[in-house]
């Protein structure tokens, strides 16, 4: 028996252990009935244990290069050195759909085990919803279509070897992954959201039992879109890192609906308003999910992503219209018994300020979408093929983003139903200096134009509030508690995660938008063609060419050219020839700074006698520190996902005034 | 007396603010149908863009073959040319910069670019196509080629 059987048996195991859990967890929903409730839970584990099983064994079939198998034949070759085979479970879509369900096995049991004790008629029915959701993929991953151990006979000596571009960079192996627990994550919340409509409840218990997984699952899908950015940065050779590609719009449009439904959750928590609201939201992050998943799989758009294209797009086609149908059927349908109790407040208080920054995110998702599937539209109405080009979405979503950044400076600073002249003076004096400073610099840095300055200008704004609103944080617990400085600073962190946390994102987001705006507009450009020795000048940088030299590997051959730096350090920049790509693919040599980052790469050489080459040089200001923002915004992330301190302890911050981040348990107990 | 004008102030600002709201939705949705046909760049074959004469000046994308022994590169001028042919229409692509490495005689490719008055096309960018990319190792080892 080879692993090849083994995974292909595993699957078609877990597909009947998947069904009887919707059965089971149904029924036990509706009958309470503690029993089934275990069978369901050990199916859940079980059906769990076989998809990893069966992932294993694709793993050890591409470390093993069992060419028998045809997904190992089209993305593995002898030569695959071995952290690019065990990666390329996700360099194809068989392998990807099998890391989907793997994931998502995953997710129905942690809710089969963690949540169906504390809160069993919710928890229960959401469980079924999500065996529903795991039958689907088991379904899909027995099918020819997209079944990943499906065997050719007879087996070719060699495989074609992974795409070249998924085995130039280790990044390939974090951000695929990410990108994937995020999107599948987002299911724990919608399946919550459709089990609370189910059973017909108007409260938020939904929103507070998944509070969690919504935040975890946000953070995993924006520091994996961040980790695509960097890997396309390292990679393509454009030195770019963000085309509005479909493919990467695909992963954003669920980000931005995410990132509107964290925050009106909030309203809902505090407030009791926009009931509905959150429900659309959560049903429509997770629809944009699966509608990511068709996009990037069924090769209905022309990217650079759309690897493989396959007959499975129209499965996936029905399944995001059953979700659509069902659940918005669903939020129709209960619509009456979801009445607002509560009701905003003024202009300037912390509601409206939510208010206005779902109709952007929303608005935001929406403008992505109508630019994202408008060619599709169009060409199936009037066969002409085009695509949207970066001006629209730059256009439309860059002065939603600066207006985003405004609002997430005086938001958490303004009250919850209204602020006094005093409190704005209080609150803003600090900050609006600072933004004055921020402005200030960004034009002693060379910037022009409204947009990059007004970045600096907010970001510096949104950095100082946080600042200010830590600093105030610490001092109170100095006074109240005679803390130190530093103990009083954990404790926030501590005891308040969620807010302090949240500011911790906010700061990574506005170092993310600096990065931005300064590599875009100050980014400097220059190519030549050079001799071994000579040397081309960029940005006061002298880069000089050395020479061209030969690697010959086994799984590729490259042409290497080295430069020398002015202050005296190394790059090198290469081509590489793999047997299974017709031409030759770029890996640009970067030396990445705090300040900037030198990005060359051999656009063309003379293959006779390496006499000279065409080097193209960048200095793009900034790039690192998108990075370095997307770490931070998965830090804050975390900091907020993680439990809040004891009841005690929570019950003296009430005092303080800082009610906020209520634990899961003590909200579920009532 | 006093809390009947609460309300109604009350209400008044909760008009204002589902008017602001409604106002921004509707400027960013005037702004994005705005953009979106000014940015919607069309891809022709040589053939199609012939027949439909595309303005001089207006940003295209081509897609065709590059023709055998067609490809000039002059690496002191950065001076690139080539010719797309779909077999039916040829066209003399000029472009500045060192070929892409994607961009072969006999391959497929996708520029984009203008059309200059001449009827030449002056390219600003060469857009990879994935699936063009890809050739089997040997015949004999093929692995069945999957179509859409």
């Amino acid at each position: 028996m080879t692993w090849g059987d083994v995974g292909a048996g595993a699957l078609r195991a877990a597909l009947p252990l998947a069904l009887w859990g919707i059965v089971s967890a149904a029924y036990a929903a509706r009958e309470r009935d503690v029993r089934l409730l275990g069978s369901a839970r050990w199916s859940a584990l079980a059906a769990f244990a076989l998809v990893l099983l069966a992932a294993v064994s694709m793993a050890a079939a591409l470390l093993g290069h069992d060419m028998s198998i045809r997904y190992v034949a089209e993305n593995n070759a002898r030569a695959t050195p071995a952290y690019f085979s065990a990666i390329s479970l996700w360099a194809a879509l068989e392998g990807s759909i099998l890391l989907w369900t793997t994931i998502l096995a995953g997710a129905v049991t942690y809710v089969a085990w963690r949540s169906t004790r504390s809160l069993p008629r919710l928890a229960t029915t959401a469980l079924a919803i999500l065996f529903a959701m795991l039958s689907f993929f088991l379904a899909l991953v027995v099918t020819p279509a997209a079944d990943p151990f499906v065997r050719i006979d007879p087996a070719p000596l060699d495989g074609r070897g992974p795409n070249p571009l998924l085995q130039d960079h280790w990044l390939m192996g974090l951000h695929p992954p990410l990108v994937y627990l995020g999107y599948v994550l987002f299911s724990i919340p919608f399946a919550y959201a459709v089990a609370s409509l189910i059973l017909g409840e108007s409260g938020d218990r939904w929103i507070v039992a998944t509070r969690r997984s919504a935040l975890v699952a946000w953070a995993l899908l924006g520091v994996g879109i961040v980790a695509g950015a960097w890997w396309s940065y390292a990679v393509l050779g454009w030195g770019g890192y963000w085309a509005w590609d479909p493919v990467e719009n695909a992963a954003i449009m669920p980000w931005l609906a995410a990132t509107a439904y964290l925050h009106s959750v909030m309203v809902e928590e505090k407030r009791r308003m926009l009931r509905s609201w959150n429900l659309a939201l959560v049903i429509g992050a997770f629809s944009l999910t699966i509608l990511g998943t068709f996009l990037t799989r069924s090769g209905v758009v022309n990217s650079v992503h759309s690897f493989t294209q396959s007959a499975i797009g129209p499965l996936l086609l029905g399944y995001l219209a059953a979700v659509l149908a069902f659940s918005f059927g669903l939020l129709l349908w209960r619509l009456p018994r979801l009445a607002e109790t509560g009701q905003i407040g003024a202009p300037l208080s912390r509601e409206a300020i939510f208010l206005f920054q779902n109709v952007l995110f929303v608005a935001a998702t929406a403008a992505v979408l109508l630019g994202t599937l408008y060619p599709l539209a169009v060409e199936a109405i009037s066969g002409d093929q085009l695509s949207i080009g970066s001006p629209y979405f730059d256009r439309v979503e860059v002065p939603i983003a600066l207006a985003l950044l405004f609002l997430m400076g005086i938001g958490p600073q303004l009250p919850w139903h209204g602020a006094s002249r005093a409190t704005l003076e209080r609150q803003f004096a600090g900050p609006v200096a600072t933004a004055g400073a921020g402005a200030a610099v960004a034009l002693l840095l060379g910037l022009r134009g409204a947009a990059p300055v007004l970045v600096w200008a907010l970001a510096a704004f949104v950095v100082a509030t946080v600042v200010q609103e830590m600093w105030r944080g610490v001092r109170a617990r100095r006074m109240l508690h005679g803390e130190s400085p530093a103990t009083a600073f954990a404790s926030l962190f501590r005891r308040s995660g969620r807010r302090y946390g949240g500011y911790v994102v906010h700061v990574g987001i506005a170092v993310i938008a600096v990065a931005i705006a300064m590599s875009q507009a100050l980014s400097v450009r220059a190519e030549a063609t050079l001799a071994p020795g000579s040397s081309m000048e960029v940005a006061g940088r002298t880069v000089t060419f050395l020479g061209l030299r030969d690697v010959a590997e086994a799984r590729r051959q490259q042409v290497v050219a080295d430069l020398r730096l002015s202050d005296g350090g190394e790059l090198s920049t290469a081509l590489s020839f793999y047997p299974n790509a017709t031409s030759a693919i770029g890996s640009p040599g970067i030396r990445s700074t705090a300040g900037d980052d030198l990005y060359a790469i051999l656009a063309a050489y003379d293959a006779r006698g390496h006499a000279w080459a065409t080097i193209q040089v960048r200095v793009i200001p900034l790039v690192s520190w998108l990075w370095i923002g997307g770490l931070i915004v998965g830090i804050g992330a975390l900091i907020a996902a993680l439990p809040a301190a004891k009841a005690s302890e929570r019950r003296r911050a009430v005092v303080l005034g800082t009610p906020r981040g209520a634990p899961v348990p003590a909200a579920e107990a009532k | 007396m006093v809390p009947a004008r609460r309300t109604s102030s009350r209400a008044g600002e909760r008009r204002l603010l589902v008017i602001t709201a409604l106002t921004i939705a509707v400027a960013i949705g005037y702004v994005a149908l705005q953009n979106l046909q000014s940015s919607a760049i069309y891809y022709y074959t040589p053939t199609e863009a012939k027949q439909r004469q595309i303005a001089p000046g207006s940003t295209t994308r081509l897609g065709a073959q590059v023709e055998g022994g067609s490809l000039r590169y002059d690496p002191t001028e950065r001076d690139l040319r080539f010719i797309l042919t779909d077999g039916v229409t040829r066209v003399l692509v000029i472009g500045r910069g060192a070929p892409p490495a994607l961009l072969r005689e006999g391959a497929g490719a996708v520029v984009e670019g203008v059309f200059a008055s001449d009827g030449s096309f002056r390219a600003t960018g060469v857009i990879a196509k994935h699936d063009e990319v890809y050739v089997p190792p040997s015949p004999s080892a093929t692995p069945a080629h999957r179509t859409p």
